[in-house]
């Protein structure tokens, strides 16, 4: 999943470098998006959801 | 000095502070690949994400270079900044309280672990566009900047990010392949 995120982000720069202004947005959307799911599904814990509950005030 | 110069100035002096934020995030992304290639450290999954998301700034400010009447690139590097400050507070939280057994490795950079400067980048883009919004206003219609020099160094840095996001791109094959990321060493080449 890494790797998509990467290679739509680098297909935005190119695209954009071609003058594709719209169709580079768009590969950084889907690379946000991919980034955004990613991180999510990396911090949650089976165990504690996206909770710290070691991290006590 | 009439209207126009001095509208001209302004105008230089905007591209100028957008200019100094792309040198600024391209001199982070060259030294996190220093640091991995020379060194040996190899990034992390949220760390990968904070390089994607610093990429994303880049990618907001060069879009912001190239246009004069819109500030969409200025909102794009915005959204990236906020995704690089989550990221990286997340993985400062797991740095200072991290769960039994998984502590935080890496190297400090003057002192401060390399998640907290993320932190410290966003925060300072943020704070960047705020001022150059506060001092310049939004966009200008008609300031010639298309033949100066900041053009040039804004093409050639653009160019520049492109390649070390292609660089990144092939490294994170190598790391990861199409499977999860791991810091004990590059995939492909095991």
């Amino acid at each position: 999943m890494m790797t998509a995120v990467f290679a739509s982000l680098l297909l935005a720069f190119i695209l954009d470098f071609a003058g594709l202004r719209r169709l580079a947005i768009s590969c950084l959307f889907v690379s946000f998006v991919l980034c955004v799911g990613f991180f999510l599904w990396e911090v949650y814990s089976p165990d504690y959801g996206f909770r710290m509950p070691w991290l006590q005030l | 000095m009439n209207a126009t110069g001095a509208a001209s100035i302004v105008g230089i002096l905007d591209r100028l502070i957008l200019v100094l934020m792309l040198a600024v995030f391209a001199a982070v992304l060259t030294a996190a690949m220093v640091m991995q290639y020379a060194l040996g450290e190899i990034p992390c999954p949220l760390c990968l994400l904070q390089r994607v998301a610093m990429f994303g700034c880049c990618f907001g400010l060069i879009v912001q270079l190239r246009s004069d009447d819109s500030e969409r690139g200025t909102g794009i590097a915005l959204i990236f900044a906020v995704l690089l400050l989550v990221i990286s507070v997340r993985q400062t939280l797991l740095d200072l309280f991290p769960r039994p057994g998984h502590e935080y490795i890496g190297s400090a950079v003057l002192g401060i672990h390399l998640p907290v400067w993320s932190v410290i980048i966003a925060v300072a883009l943020l704070f960047g566009f705020a001022i150059r919004l506060a001092l310049f206003g939004g966009t200008r219609n008609g300031v010639d900047t298309e033949r100066g020099p900041l053009r040039s160094i804004a093409h050639l840095l653009g160019i520049y990010v492109i390649a070390i996001c292609a660089i990144n791109f092939l490294s994170v094959i190598a790391q990861c392949g199409l499977d999860q990321c791991h810091t004990s060493g590059y995939r492909l080449l095991q």
